[in-house]
Formats: structure tokens, C-alpha cells, sequence
């Protein structure tokens, strides 16, 4: 895991959906303060000591977007996950996360929503340059772009190269379909299928097979985990 | 009926038409009277001037008389004239300087005249005949005054008089006829059309304005509402369907789910069984959300323009991307999946609809083409756009099921066990028609092919 755990705002209009989010975040160890309106969102968001901000979509009277611009027109990076019931995700979302934010649409998986948090506080911690990562007795070189375990090369396509590293970097944590479909092959839609099961199957086949133990897990309903054990 | 009639003349006196038509009619009215008008004043006058032109003729030419031969000379002359038969009509008195009359067919002096000359108009005492006359003072105090029956050129202005209040009369009666007429018509058809629309809000959609044959623009107005109302009751059977579909779709997890958890809430709590449930329960859950928002999408990119953010793509990378996705699922069930056709192929949209669409055809497939087949991917160029097909070499679809497997839930009898909702047709119609693509389906022998063409960037549309 990267770094200790930064405290958290959360801005949720929701009693219900504020309690699980507060409870989910804290017991995995961070702190976490919430806002149960817009007002009291801004004066917290302006102390900017926060690591990472989940802002619900629609709070009473205005959007949650509209929020973040505030915060940021008053020069306060801290990275946000939208929260939206909102569904279909729109273009205005769309331009936000091309500036380091992040949407999740309700109703969601806790799995995912702490991955989705730890990936933009990662984000915001600065990111060390590696060329070899490694995981377990797995090294992926960036530079010659060859994989490599227990001594043994692996054979990977392109993209399979591109999906292990994503895995790799976020070792440990659960990284759901989504997140994978949104950072191996930049595509914003819900594979109905199991299609990403499929093809993750395909790399663990080639990863895992014959080794002392498997890397790659499945996390039934959520998505993905590579796990060295300790 | 008669209620019927009275409904609709009212409603034809009321019509804007109808109004429009009385404007018209009060301005043409208008003008022709302001033409007669002119005619009657210079007919009048010229007719006029011609008789007051003849009258100062005879004066002159008594004047003359009188002084070539003095006053019983002038005398003479009038009796000569009231004796000659031509100058019927005409009037002579040549009084004394007392106006008392000395000769002539005159027995007074009228009293019309005054001053030593001039003009008047009066009525002569023993007729009722209206005389113009014109007098002069001669040189020995004398009065001479010569005049004309006008009765017949009065009677032709009273005439002229009439011509023109009957021209006019009849000008608002065959105008209004008109204009009540046409507006009937007018008024007939929109309250047919009124009268449909009615009937269509209270009783249902199956009720159409009835053609008359006549293939004018009502009958084209009508046929129009009429295919309206065909398209809006299709859609209307479209989205009772749907829902209809809904409901069975959501009842069948949600059941399930509310069995499973009130067994376990009457059973003893069990670590390991209440965490399969649990899981169970989530994944149906999951199903559910994402029949939800399968849904929504479909109808968002029904409803939405999302045209405004079509870009240009690359169907090759697009299709072979998805290709490169599926292969692993290919491989699984022993089957090929393969791209051919051109490299480069461009169109306009969006990417990750596209991706979508093409995910889906390649998706289906691959579960309903044949154990171990081969699901073969083309892009290529055609007819100045782009057709992206997908073919297998399963069983395929019967011919008469290709017009249904687009519908929303719509499922085929042997695939109802696979897991699916019957949503991703529904959602590659959908993208095909917003990019303006038209979907074709064909029998691959063996197996289904179906195809997307793209228009050419440049048109829009088929």
C-alpha cells in the first residue's frame, strides 16, 4: 500500500448512503469527515488538508461539479470522486476527470468505491518513476517491455503487457471491471458480459500456471486483485 | 345531424377565414364603388356640360336676334322657335325689366332666378319636370332666359344610381356566399380533423381522420397526421411491451432474492451459508442494476443528441480491438475469432458506442455461434461508407425472427437459458441509429451474419 491514510471528506446529502460511505472509508483505516450539505462542504474543502473528496452529485440546490469548481477556481486541488445517480455519465463528468477526478455511479460496490478512492489519492501523493515493477517473484520491465517469473520469460500481448502493469501497480488493492475497461483500453461503457473475467483468465493462465502460487485472484462480483503472498 | 350543421356554421362565422373573407370583400366592395362612383360623376358632368353647352348656343343666337331686329324681332324668333317641333324640350321667356313675362312657354318668371343672369335648376309649375336654364339682361332692361327639359339626363343618373347600389349589393351577397362556402370547406375538414383528435384522447389510438379521395393538401395534411398517429400507437404497443417486459424481467431476480432471504431468515444463522446468500444475493443484484442501466442507456441514446460529440474513427482499430477483447472468449469455447478487410476504414461517431455495438455483435456471436466455430470479423469500404459485419457459422436465426431480435427483452425460444437480457440488439439498434447505419441481417449458410452500413461521412442518412 502506498503511503499512510489521508483524511477524507465526504459531502453527502444522504443520511443512509453518508453512513455506509463514513463507515465503508473508515474501517479500511481512513479518516473521514463528512459534510451533510453544500455550505459546510466549501468551508471543510477550503481547509485543503484533505487527501482525497467524494462529492455526492446532487445535493440539495446545486450540483456537486459546481462545488468542485468553487474549490478549484480557489486554487484547491484535492482529488474528487463524484458520486452520481445520475447514471449515464456525461459529458461535463467526462471533462472533469480529464482533470484528475473520478465519478462512480450509485448504486455501487464499497470494493470499488476504496479503489477508486485510493487510486486519486495515489494520485495525489507524487508517483514515483519505476522501469521494473515487481510483485512477488513477478518482474515486469517497462523499458524492454518483458515479464518475467521465477526466472521464467512470459509470453504477453500488448495489451496483456498493459493489463498486468495496471494490476501490478495496484497490487494489493481490488481494481473492479470498470477501472480496468477505463485504464487498459480507454472505454468508458459496462461490459454486460463477462468478458473481462475472459481475458484476465487468459493472462492468469499464462501468469499463474505452474507456479508455487497464484497472483492474480478473482474478487467475485467487484473485479480483480494481485496478491503476492507475504 | 342538424346540431351537427349549427355547430358547424357557427364555427364558420366564427372562423378566422371567414373573417379574413369579410375583409376582402369590404375592400373590393370598396373599390368598385369607388369606381362607379367616379364613372357616375364624369358621365354626369360631361352629359351635363353638353346640355349647358346647347343652351348658351341658343341664348347667343337669340341675343343675336335681338339685335339685329330689337325686342319685337326677338319675339318672332321665340314664337318661331316654340313652333318648331326640334327644339322640343326647350324653354324661352323674355320678360320686362319687372320680370313680367312678354313671350315664351313660360307662364311665370321662376323664382329660382335671380340678379341680371346666371344659372339655375327648377321645376317648371305645370309639370313636374325638372328644367336648367340660363338668363341674361338685355340692353333695354329686358330679361330673356333659355333653358332645357333635364328630366331624362337626371332620370339616367338616378339610373346610373342604381346600377351601382345593386353592383354592390351584389358584390357583398355573392361574396359573402363565397366566402362562407370555401370557409365551410375550410372549417369541414379541420373539424374532421378536430373531431378525430377528440376521439383519439378520450377512447384510444386507434381512431384515424377519414380521406376523402380528393388527393389536395387536407388529404396529404390528413394522410400525415395519420402515419403520425400510426408511428405514436407503435410506439406506444413498443413501450407497454417494454414495460410489460420490465416487470416480468425484474419479478423473476427480485423473487428469488426475497425466497432466499426469508429462508434464511427462518433458518439458523450459518457463517458459510448466510455468505453464499449473501454473494448470491449481491450478484442477482448486480443483474438487476445492470438490466436498469442497460435501459436507461438504450433510451439515452434514443433521446439524446450525441451527435454533437461524434468524431472521426478508425471502424478497423475500433473492430479489431474488440476483437482482441473477445479472443480470449473465443479461445474458450475452442472457436476462432478473426478480423478481415481493410485497414483503415473511417466514419464518424463515437467510440465508445461503437465499441459497444460492435462488443455486442461479436458477444453474441461467440455464445450463440457453434462449439468450437469461427466468428469472422469484416471492415471494408462500400459504396462510398462503411459496412462493419459479423459473422458466425452457428445455427443461426430463422428468417421470419430477424425483425424481432431487435426489440427491447426480446429473446429466442433456445437462447432463454444463457444468460443475456435480451437488451444488447436493442442496444446496437440503437447506436446504428444514431450514427445513421442501417442494420442488415443475412443467413451466413450456416450460421448469421449481421452487418452495420455506415453512411458516407458526407451524407447523412440512407
Amino acid at each position: 500500500m502506498v503511503g499512510g491514510r489521508c483524511r477524507i471528506l465526504v459531502i453527502e446529502d444522504d443520511r443512509e448512503t453518508a453512513e455506509q460511505l463514513v463507515e465503508a472509508l473508515a474501517t479500511n483505516g481512513y479518516e473521514v469527515d463528512l459534510a451533510v450539505d453544500s455550505d459546510d462542504g466549501l468551508s471543510r474543502g477550503r481547509s485543503a488538508e484533505y487527501g482525497v473528496m467524494t462529492i455526492d452529485r446532487m445535493l440539495p440546490g446545486i450540483d456537486g461539479i459546481a462545488i468542485i469548481r468553487r474549490l478549484r477556481e480557489e486554487g484547491i486541488v484535492t482529488p474528487a470522486l463524484i458520486v452520481s445517480a445520475l447514471g449515464e455519465v456525461d459529458d461535463r463528468v467526462r471533462g472533469l476527470r480529464a482533470g484528475g477526478d473520478d465519478y462512480l455511479v450509485k448504486p455501487f460496490a464499497f470494493a470499488e468505491l476504496l479503489a477508486r478512492v485510493e487510486a486519486l489519492a495515489r494520485r495525489s501523493d507524487s508517483v514515483v518513476k519505476e522501469t521494473v515493477l515487481r510483485a512477488g517473484d513477478l518482474e515486469l520491465d517497462l523499458v524492454s517491455r518483458k515479464v518475467s517469473r521465477g526466472g521464467r520469460n512470459i509470453d504477453l500481448l500488448p495489451r496483456e503487457f498493459k493489463l498486468l502493469v495496471y494490476l501490478v501497480r495496484n497490487q494489493g488493492q481490488v481494481v473492479p471491471r470498470a477501472m480496468l475497461l477505463q485504464h487498459v483500453w480507454d472505454l468508458h461503457f459496462d461490459p454486460t458480459t463477462n468478458i473481462i473475467d475472459v481475458y484476465v483468465g487468459r493472462v492468469r493462465r499464462k501468469v499463474d500456471a505452474a507456479q508455487a502460487y497464484p497472483l492474480i485472484h478473482t474478487v467475485r462480483g467487484v473485479g480483480f486483485c494481485l496478491r503476492a503472498p507475504c | 345531424m342538424s346540431g351537427f350543421v349549427s355547430v358547424l356554421l357557427a364555427k364558420t362565422l366564427r372562423s378566422r377565414t371567414f373573417k379574413q373573407a369579410l375583409i376582402w370583400i369590404a375592400i373590393v366592395g370598396a373599390v368598385i364603388f369607388a369606381l362607379l362612383g367616379y364613372v357616375y360623376w364624369s358621365t354626369a358632368s360631361y352629359v351635363r356640360g353638353r346640355s349647358d353647352h346647347a343652351i348658351m348656343a341658343e341664348l347667343a343666337s337669340l341675343q343675336k336676334a335681338y339685335a339685329s331686329a330689337g325686342r319685337s324681332g326677338l319675339i318672332a324668333t321665340i314664337s318661331q322657335r316654340l313652333a318648331d317641333q326640334r327644339s322640343k324640350g326647350g324653354v324661352y321667356l323674355l320678360a320686362d325689366s319687372s320680370f313680367a313675362p312678354l313671350a315664351g312657354n313660360l307662364a311665370d318668371w321662376p323664382s329660382a332666378m335671380k340678379g341680371s343672369s346666371g344659372w339655375g335648376n327648377f321645376n317648371a309649375r305645370e309639370g313636374r319636370t325638372l328644367l336648367r336654364a340660363t338668363f341674361e339682361t338685355l340692353p333695354d332692361g329686358s330679361h330673356l332666359l333659355v333653358g332645357k327639359d333635364v328630366d331624362d339626363l337626371d332620370g339616367f343618373a338616378q339610373k346610373i344610381k342604381v346600377a351601382m347600389a345593386l353592383c354592390i349589393l351584389w358584390i357583398f351577397v355573392l361574396g359573402g356566399a363565397v366566402g362562407v362556402s370555401i370557409t365551410r370547406r375550410t372549417v369541414g375538414r379541420i373539424e374532421s380533423i378536430n373531431a378525430t383528435s377528440r376521439a383519439i384522447m378520450q377512447s384510444g389510438l386507434d381512431q384515424r381522420i377519414p380521406l376523402r379521395g380528393t388527393r389536395d393538401e387536407w388529404d396529404e395534411l390528413a394522410a400525415n397526421l395519420n402515419s403520425m398517429l400510426d408511428r405514436i400507437e407503435a410506439l406506444m404497443v413498443e413501450v407497454k411491451q417494454v414495460t410489460d417486459n420490465v416487470a416480468h424481467d425484474l419479478r423473476t431476480p427480485l423473487a428469488h432474492m426475497r425466497g432466499r432471504l426469508e429462508r434464511a431468515y427462518n433458518r439458523q444463522r450459518d457463517g458459510d451459508y448466510d455468505q453464499s446468500l449473501i454473494v448470491d444475493t449481491i450478484a442477482d443484484l448486480d443483474g438487476v442494476l445492470r438490466m436498469f442501466s442497460s435501459l436507461t442507456r438504450i433510451s439515452q441514446i434514443e433521446a439524446s443528441d450525441r451527435t454533437a460529440a461524434f468524431r472521426p474513427v478508425n471502424l478497423v482499430e475500433i473492430a479489431s480491438e474488440v476483437v482482441e477483447l473477445f479472443d480470449a472468449a473465443a479461445e474458450d469455447k475452442g472457436g476462432r475469432l478473426k478480423i478481415v478487410g481493410g485497414r483503415s476504414v473511417l466514419a464518424t461517431g463515437d467510440r465508445d458506442l461503437l465499441f459497444g455495438a460492435v462488443a455486442n455483435l461479436v458477444d453474441n456471436a461467440i455464445k450463440h455461434g457453434r462449439d468450437a466455430g469461427q466468428v469472422t470479423v469484416e471492415v471494408k469500404k462500400a459504396y462510398g461508407g462503411a459496412v462493419i459485419s459479423v459473422a458466425d457459422d452457428g445455427p443461426g436465426i430463422p428468417v421470419d425472427e430477424y425483425q424481432h431480435v431487435f426489440k427491447r427483452f426480446y429473446r429466442l425460444e433456445r437462447s432463454r437459458r444463457t444468460p443475456g437480457n435480451g437488451l444488447g440488439l436493442s442496444l446496437v439498434a440503437a447506436v446504428a441509429r444514431l450514427h445513421g447505419a442501417r442494420i442488415e441481417m443475412l443467413d451466413n449458410l450456416p450460421g448469421l451474419k449481421v452487418q452495420l452500413w455506415f453512411p458516407s461521412p458526407t451524407r447523412s442518412g440512407w
